[in-house]
Protein backbone atom coordinates (compact mmCIF):
# COMPACT_ATOMS: atom_id res chain seq x y z
CA UNK A 1 0.00 0.00 0.00
CA UNK A 2 2.59 2.33 1.21
CA UNK A 3 4.77 2.08 -2.49
CA UNK A 4 1.88 2.42 -4.75
CA UNK A 5 0.55 5.68 -2.47
CA UNK A 6 4.75 6.81 -2.64
CA UNK A 7 5.03 6.04 -6.56
CA UNK A 8 1.26 8.49 -7.22
CA UNK A 9 2.17 11.50 -5.20
CA UNK A 10 5.57 11.36 -7.17
CA UNK A 11 3.53 11.27 -10.28
CA UNK A 12 0.69 13.60 -9.20
CA UNK A 13 3.44 16.43 -8.00
CA UNK A 14 6.71 15.31 -9.55
CA UNK A 15 6.46 18.84 -11.73
CA UNK A 16 7.09 20.24 -8.17
CA UNK A 17 9.36 17.94 -6.92
CA UNK A 18 11.76 18.08 -10.54
CA UNK A 19 10.84 21.26 -12.37
CA UNK A 20 13.55 23.50 -11.30
CA UNK A 21 11.87 26.85 -12.63
CA UNK A 22 8.33 25.69 -11.09
CA UNK A 23 10.55 25.80 -7.71
CA UNK A 24 12.12 28.70 -7.99
CA UNK A 25 9.34 30.92 -9.18
CA UNK A 26 7.97 29.31 -5.92
CA UNK A 27 10.90 30.32 -3.78
CA UNK A 28 11.50 33.80 -5.29
CA UNK A 29 11.21 36.75 -3.02
CA UNK A 30 8.21 39.22 -4.25
CA UNK A 31 9.62 42.37 -6.09
CA UNK A 32 7.72 44.77 -3.60
CA UNK A 33 6.04 44.73 -0.19
CA UNK A 34 2.93 42.95 -0.46
CA UNK A 35 0.52 43.70 2.92
CA UNK A 36 -0.75 40.67 4.62
CA UNK A 37 -3.44 38.84 3.08
CA UNK A 38 -2.83 39.28 -0.28
CA UNK A 39 -0.98 37.43 -3.08
CA UNK A 40 1.76 38.63 -5.04
CA UNK A 41 1.07 37.24 -8.57
CA UNK A 42 3.62 39.00 -10.60
CA UNK A 43 7.06 38.26 -11.63
CA UNK A 44 9.56 37.64 -8.68
CA UNK A 45 13.06 38.78 -7.30
CA UNK A 46 14.73 35.87 -8.81
CA UNK A 47 17.02 34.48 -5.95
CA UNK A 48 21.20 35.50 -6.80
CA UNK A 49 22.42 32.44 -4.56
CA UNK A 50 25.33 30.49 -6.14
CA UNK A 51 23.18 27.15 -5.87
CA UNK A 52 20.49 29.31 -7.09
CA UNK A 53 22.47 30.27 -9.96
CA UNK A 54 23.63 27.08 -10.87
CA UNK A 55 20.24 25.60 -10.76
CA UNK A 56 18.85 27.46 -13.20
CA UNK A 57 22.49 27.27 -15.57
CA UNK A 58 22.07 23.64 -15.38
CA UNK A 59 17.97 23.69 -16.75
CA UNK A 60 18.94 25.70 -19.36
CA UNK A 61 22.32 23.41 -20.29
CA UNK A 62 21.11 20.01 -20.24
CA UNK A 63 17.08 21.21 -22.11
CA UNK A 64 15.12 20.42 -19.08
CA UNK A 65 11.85 22.20 -20.05
CA UNK A 66 12.38 20.87 -23.67
CA UNK A 67 12.36 16.88 -22.33
CA UNK A 68 9.86 17.70 -19.78
CA UNK A 69 7.44 18.90 -22.83
CA UNK A 70 8.59 15.55 -24.51
CA UNK A 71 7.75 14.14 -21.12
CA UNK A 72 4.00 15.28 -21.72
CA UNK A 73 3.42 14.73 -25.35
CA UNK A 74 5.01 10.88 -24.56
CA UNK A 75 2.44 10.74 -21.82
CA UNK A 76 -0.74 12.02 -24.03
CA UNK A 77 0.21 9.22 -26.26
CA UNK A 78 -0.75 6.31 -23.80
CA UNK A 79 -3.81 8.50 -22.85
CA UNK A 80 -7.25 7.09 -24.13
CA UNK A 81 -8.30 9.74 -26.66
CA UNK A 82 -10.81 12.76 -25.81
CA UNK A 83 -12.85 12.23 -29.14
CA UNK A 84 -14.57 9.85 -31.15
CA UNK A 85 -14.10 7.37 -33.92
CA UNK A 86 -16.95 8.31 -36.32
CA UNK A 87 -18.35 6.75 -38.31
CA UNK A 88 -17.55 3.05 -35.91
CA UNK A 89 -18.68 5.46 -32.85
CA UNK A 90 -21.52 8.09 -32.84
CA UNK A 91 -22.39 10.61 -30.64
CA UNK A 92 -25.68 10.87 -28.71
CA UNK A 93 -28.64 12.56 -30.15
CA UNK A 94 -31.89 13.51 -29.39
CA UNK A 95 -35.18 12.30 -30.08
CA UNK A 96 -35.93 15.48 -31.10
CA UNK A 97 -33.29 16.25 -33.56
CA UNK A 98 -34.52 17.73 -37.29
CA UNK A 99 -32.36 16.06 -39.78
CA UNK A 100 -33.46 14.87 -43.18
CA UNK A 101 -37.18 15.63 -43.80
CA UNK A 102 -39.87 12.68 -44.65
CA UNK A 103 -43.42 12.03 -45.60
CA UNK A 104 -44.92 9.38 -43.36
CA UNK A 105 -47.81 7.00 -44.20
CA UNK A 106 -50.75 5.37 -42.50
CA UNK A 107 -49.92 2.20 -40.87
CA UNK A 108 -52.48 1.10 -44.22
CA UNK A 109 -49.81 2.15 -46.63
CA UNK A 110 -52.09 5.17 -47.37
CA UNK A 111 -50.02 8.18 -47.55
CA UNK A 112 -50.43 10.73 -44.59
CA UNK A 113 -50.19 14.27 -46.67
CA UNK A 114 -53.58 15.90 -46.97
CA UNK A 115 -52.16 19.15 -49.01
CA UNK A 116 -53.50 21.59 -46.44
CA UNK A 117 -50.24 23.24 -47.58
CA UNK A 118 -49.83 24.71 -43.86
CA UNK A 119 -46.32 23.71 -43.99
CA UNK A 120 -45.95 25.50 -47.22
CA UNK A 121 -47.53 28.52 -45.22
CA UNK A 122 -45.11 28.07 -42.34
CA UNK A 123 -41.94 28.06 -43.68
CA UNK A 124 -40.04 30.42 -43.21
CA UNK A 125 -37.33 29.52 -45.53
CA UNK A 126 -39.90 29.38 -48.18
CA UNK A 127 -38.87 26.09 -48.91
CA UNK A 128 -41.62 24.45 -49.64
CA UNK A 129 -43.92 24.07 -52.91
CA UNK A 130 -46.61 22.17 -53.10
CA UNK A 131 -49.84 21.76 -56.02
CA UNK A 132 -52.52 19.57 -55.19
CA UNK A 133 -54.96 17.81 -56.89
CA UNK A 134 -58.72 15.75 -56.18
CA UNK A 135 -57.47 11.58 -56.26
CA UNK A 136 -59.74 9.93 -58.70
CA UNK A 137 -61.01 8.01 -55.27
CA UNK A 138 -62.30 11.79 -54.79
CA UNK A 139 -59.65 12.70 -51.78
CA UNK A 140 -57.53 15.50 -51.65
CA UNK A 141 -53.75 14.95 -51.91
CA UNK A 142 -50.42 16.67 -53.53
CA UNK A 143 -49.41 16.07 -57.07
CA UNK A 144 -45.97 18.21 -55.98
CA UNK A 145 -44.33 18.21 -52.70
CA UNK A 146 -40.65 19.94 -53.23
CA UNK A 147 -38.43 20.67 -50.43
CA UNK A 148 -35.25 22.73 -51.53
CA UNK A 149 -33.37 21.69 -48.63
CA UNK A 150 -30.65 23.67 -49.89
CA UNK A 151 -33.24 26.85 -48.99
CA UNK A 152 -34.61 25.01 -45.36
CA UNK A 153 -33.24 26.20 -42.12
CA UNK A 154 -34.19 23.08 -40.32
CA UNK A 155 -36.02 24.88 -38.00
CA UNK A 156 -39.40 22.29 -37.76
CA UNK A 157 -42.00 24.71 -37.88
CA UNK A 158 -43.09 22.32 -40.96
CA UNK A 159 -43.61 19.77 -39.19
CA UNK A 160 -45.22 21.58 -36.05
CA UNK A 161 -47.76 23.07 -38.68
CA UNK A 162 -48.82 19.58 -39.68
CA UNK A 163 -52.34 18.25 -38.56
CA UNK A 164 -51.78 14.62 -39.77
CA UNK A 165 -48.13 14.39 -38.59
CA UNK A 166 -47.14 13.60 -42.28
CA UNK A 167 -43.92 15.61 -42.99
CA UNK A 168 -41.36 15.38 -40.03
CA UNK A 169 -37.69 15.71 -40.11
CA UNK A 170 -36.60 12.63 -39.65
CA UNK A 171 -33.25 11.51 -37.67
CA UNK A 172 -31.02 11.31 -40.76
CA UNK A 173 -27.75 13.84 -40.88
CA UNK A 174 -25.46 11.78 -43.26
CA UNK A 175 -27.46 12.95 -46.37
CA UNK A 176 -24.76 14.96 -47.38
CA UNK A 177 -24.57 15.16 -51.52
CA UNK A 178 -22.23 15.64 -54.19
CA UNK A 179 -24.17 18.19 -56.02
CA UNK A 180 -27.05 21.11 -55.36
CA UNK A 181 -29.72 19.39 -57.39
CA UNK A 182 -29.76 16.32 -55.53
CA UNK A 183 -31.19 18.06 -52.84
CA UNK A 184 -33.97 19.45 -54.61
CA UNK A 185 -36.09 16.77 -52.84
CA UNK A 186 -39.75 15.62 -54.66
CA UNK A 187 -42.39 13.84 -53.16
CA UNK A 188 -41.17 10.26 -53.87
CA UNK A 189 -37.94 10.59 -52.57
CA UNK A 190 -39.46 12.52 -49.43
CA UNK A 191 -42.06 9.42 -49.39
CA UNK A 192 -39.17 7.22 -50.09
CA UNK A 193 -37.66 8.52 -46.90
CA UNK A 194 -40.26 8.41 -44.61
CA UNK A 195 -40.49 4.47 -45.94
CA UNK A 196 -36.72 3.98 -44.99
CA UNK A 197 -36.72 5.80 -41.45
CA UNK A 198 -40.57 4.75 -39.98
CA UNK A 199 -38.98 2.63 -37.38
CA UNK A 200 -36.81 5.43 -35.76
CA UNK A 201 -39.25 8.17 -36.69
CA UNK A 202 -41.92 6.46 -35.12
CA UNK A 203 -39.83 5.40 -32.12
CA UNK A 204 -38.68 9.60 -31.81
CA UNK A 205 -42.65 10.29 -31.90
CA UNK A 206 -43.37 7.93 -28.86
CA UNK A 207 -40.32 8.94 -26.95
CA UNK A 208 -41.62 12.56 -26.67
CA UNK A 209 -45.43 11.89 -26.48
CA UNK A 210 -45.60 13.48 -23.62
CA UNK A 211 -44.65 16.54 -24.82
CA UNK A 212 -46.56 16.90 -27.69
CA UNK B 1 1.88 -1.64 -8.47
CA UNK B 2 1.66 -2.44 -12.17
CA UNK B 3 -1.25 -0.57 -12.53
CA UNK B 4 0.69 2.81 -11.91
CA UNK B 5 3.38 1.79 -14.40
CA UNK B 6 0.50 0.86 -16.86
CA UNK B 7 1.11 -2.86 -17.13
CA UNK B 8 -2.60 -3.43 -16.67
CA UNK B 9 -2.43 -1.56 -20.08
CA UNK B 10 -0.01 -4.04 -21.73
CA UNK B 11 -1.93 -6.82 -20.45
CA UNK B 12 -5.06 -5.30 -22.22
CA UNK B 13 -3.37 -5.06 -25.32
CA UNK B 14 -3.13 -8.81 -25.52
CA UNK B 15 -6.55 -9.79 -24.33
CA UNK B 16 -7.88 -7.58 -27.11
CA UNK B 17 -5.47 -9.42 -29.87
CA UNK B 18 -7.03 -12.62 -28.55
CA UNK B 19 -10.55 -11.36 -28.83
CA UNK B 20 -9.83 -10.13 -31.90
CA UNK B 21 -8.62 -13.84 -33.35
CA UNK B 22 -5.09 -13.58 -33.47
CA UNK B 23 -2.62 -11.14 -34.43
CA UNK B 24 -3.48 -10.30 -38.54
CA UNK B 25 -6.49 -10.62 -37.18
CA UNK B 26 -6.37 -7.99 -35.23
CA UNK B 27 -3.72 -5.86 -37.45
CA UNK B 28 -7.18 -6.23 -40.29
CA UNK B 29 -9.19 -4.80 -37.69
CA UNK B 30 -7.07 -1.84 -37.02
CA UNK B 31 -6.76 -1.53 -40.34
CA UNK B 32 -10.08 -1.27 -40.95
CA UNK B 33 -11.28 0.44 -37.93
CA UNK B 34 -8.53 2.78 -36.99
CA UNK B 35 -9.01 1.34 -33.47
CA UNK B 36 -8.45 -2.06 -31.42
CA UNK B 37 -11.64 -2.69 -28.63
CA UNK B 38 -12.82 -5.42 -27.32
CA UNK B 39 -16.61 -5.93 -26.37
CA UNK B 40 -19.78 -7.59 -26.19
CA UNK B 41 -21.18 -8.14 -29.35
CA UNK B 42 -25.11 -6.77 -28.67
CA UNK B 43 -26.50 -8.07 -32.12
CA UNK B 44 -26.23 -8.07 -35.74
CA UNK B 45 -28.40 -6.75 -38.59
CA UNK B 46 -29.46 -7.66 -41.75
CA UNK B 47 -27.01 -6.08 -43.79
CA UNK B 48 -24.14 -7.77 -41.48
CA UNK B 49 -22.96 -5.20 -39.66
CA UNK B 50 -21.95 -5.44 -35.84
CA UNK B 51 -22.95 -3.63 -32.99
CA UNK B 52 -20.72 -3.78 -30.03
CA UNK B 53 -20.93 -2.55 -26.34
CA UNK B 54 -18.62 -2.06 -23.92
CA UNK B 55 -19.16 -0.02 -20.73
CA UNK B 56 -15.61 0.58 -19.98
CA UNK B 57 -15.03 3.06 -22.72
CA UNK B 58 -16.20 6.43 -21.43
CA UNK B 59 -19.89 7.62 -22.61
CA UNK B 60 -19.47 8.09 -26.82
CA UNK B 61 -17.09 5.57 -27.29
CA UNK B 62 -18.84 2.84 -25.68
CA UNK B 63 -20.76 1.66 -28.17
CA UNK B 64 -19.54 1.13 -32.03
CA UNK B 65 -20.55 -0.49 -35.25
CA UNK B 66 -18.03 -2.83 -37.18
CA UNK B 67 -19.25 -2.86 -40.76
CA UNK B 68 -19.72 -5.82 -42.49
CA UNK B 69 -16.94 -7.62 -43.65
CA UNK B 70 -17.83 -7.16 -47.55
CA UNK B 71 -17.67 -3.62 -47.24
CA UNK B 72 -14.09 -3.59 -46.61
CA UNK B 73 -13.33 0.26 -46.93
CA UNK B 74 -16.17 1.29 -48.43
CA UNK B 75 -17.88 1.44 -45.45
CA UNK B 76 -19.78 4.55 -44.66
CA UNK B 77 -21.77 6.25 -41.82
CA UNK B 78 -24.97 5.86 -43.22
CA UNK B 79 -25.19 2.59 -43.69
CA UNK B 80 -26.48 1.69 -40.48
CA UNK B 81 -30.18 1.17 -40.56
CA UNK B 82 -32.94 2.50 -39.16
CA UNK B 83 -33.53 -0.01 -36.42
CA UNK B 84 -30.29 -0.13 -34.64
CA UNK B 85 -29.90 3.73 -35.38
CA UNK B 86 -31.41 4.83 -31.98
CA UNK B 87 -29.16 2.47 -29.99
CA UNK B 88 -26.15 3.64 -31.86
CA UNK B 89 -27.12 7.14 -30.89
CA UNK B 90 -27.87 6.70 -27.49
CA UNK B 91 -31.41 7.23 -27.32
CA UNK B 92 -32.42 3.71 -26.14
CA UNK B 93 -30.59 1.46 -24.75
CA UNK B 94 -32.88 -1.27 -26.21
CA UNK B 95 -31.29 -3.00 -29.29
CA UNK B 96 -34.03 -3.68 -31.74
CA UNK B 97 -34.33 -7.36 -31.12
CA UNK B 98 -35.43 -6.61 -27.29
CA UNK B 99 -37.54 -3.17 -28.48
CA UNK B 100 -41.10 -4.75 -29.03
CA UNK B 101 -42.44 -1.04 -29.61
CA UNK B 102 -40.94 -0.58 -33.51
CA UNK B 103 -43.40 -0.55 -35.98
CA UNK B 104 -43.05 -3.44 -38.74
CA UNK B 105 -45.06 -2.27 -41.86
CA UNK B 106 -45.08 -4.22 -44.78
CA UNK B 107 -44.51 -1.35 -46.88
CA UNK B 108 -41.36 -0.40 -45.14
CA UNK B 109 -38.03 0.12 -46.99
CA UNK B 110 -35.05 -1.95 -47.00
CA UNK B 111 -32.07 0.71 -45.61
CA UNK B 112 -29.70 2.07 -48.52
CA UNK B 113 -26.81 3.97 -47.73
CA UNK B 114 -25.98 7.77 -49.33
CA UNK B 115 -25.95 7.20 -52.97
CA UNK B 116 -24.33 10.57 -53.89
CA UNK B 117 -22.02 10.19 -56.39
CA UNK B 118 -23.26 6.90 -57.60
CA UNK B 119 -25.24 6.15 -60.23
CA UNK B 120 -28.00 5.29 -57.99
CA UNK B 121 -28.41 9.08 -56.86
CA UNK B 122 -31.17 10.53 -56.82
CA UNK B 123 -32.05 13.50 -58.96
CA UNK B 124 -35.14 15.70 -58.87
CA UNK B 125 -38.06 15.57 -61.37
CA UNK B 126 -41.61 17.00 -61.36
CA UNK B 127 -43.91 14.89 -60.51
CA UNK B 128 -46.47 16.81 -61.91
CA UNK B 129 -47.33 17.23 -65.57
CA UNK B 130 -46.02 20.14 -67.49
CA UNK B 131 -48.79 23.12 -67.34
CA UNK B 132 -47.73 24.05 -70.71
CA UNK B 133 -48.46 21.88 -73.41
CA UNK B 134 -46.03 23.05 -76.52
CA UNK B 135 -47.48 23.15 -79.88
CA UNK B 136 -45.94 20.08 -82.12
CA UNK B 137 -46.34 21.69 -85.99
CA UNK B 138 -46.07 17.31 -86.91
CA UNK B 139 -48.74 16.31 -85.22
CA UNK B 140 -52.02 16.34 -87.35
CA UNK B 141 -55.31 17.48 -85.95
Amino acid sequence: MALPAKVFTLSRNGHRMFGTSLRLCAAGKDIVTVPKGYVYVNNKELSMEINEITDRAATTMFLGELFRGFAVTLAHIFKEPATINYPFEKGPLSPRFRGEHALRRYPSGEERCIACKLCEAICPAQAITIEATTRSDGSRRTTRYDIDMTKCIYCGFCQEACPVDAIVEGPNFEFSTETHEELLYNKEKLLCNGDKWESEIASNLQADHLYR
Amino acid sequence: MAKYLGLDRLGKIFQIIRQSGGIKNAYMKLYRFDDLKVGTLVGTDKYGNRYYENPYYFYGRNRWVEYADHLNLEYDGSQIPADWYGWMHYKTDLPPIRDGSRPKYKWMADHSENLSGTKEQYMPYSTTPPKVQAWDPKKSK
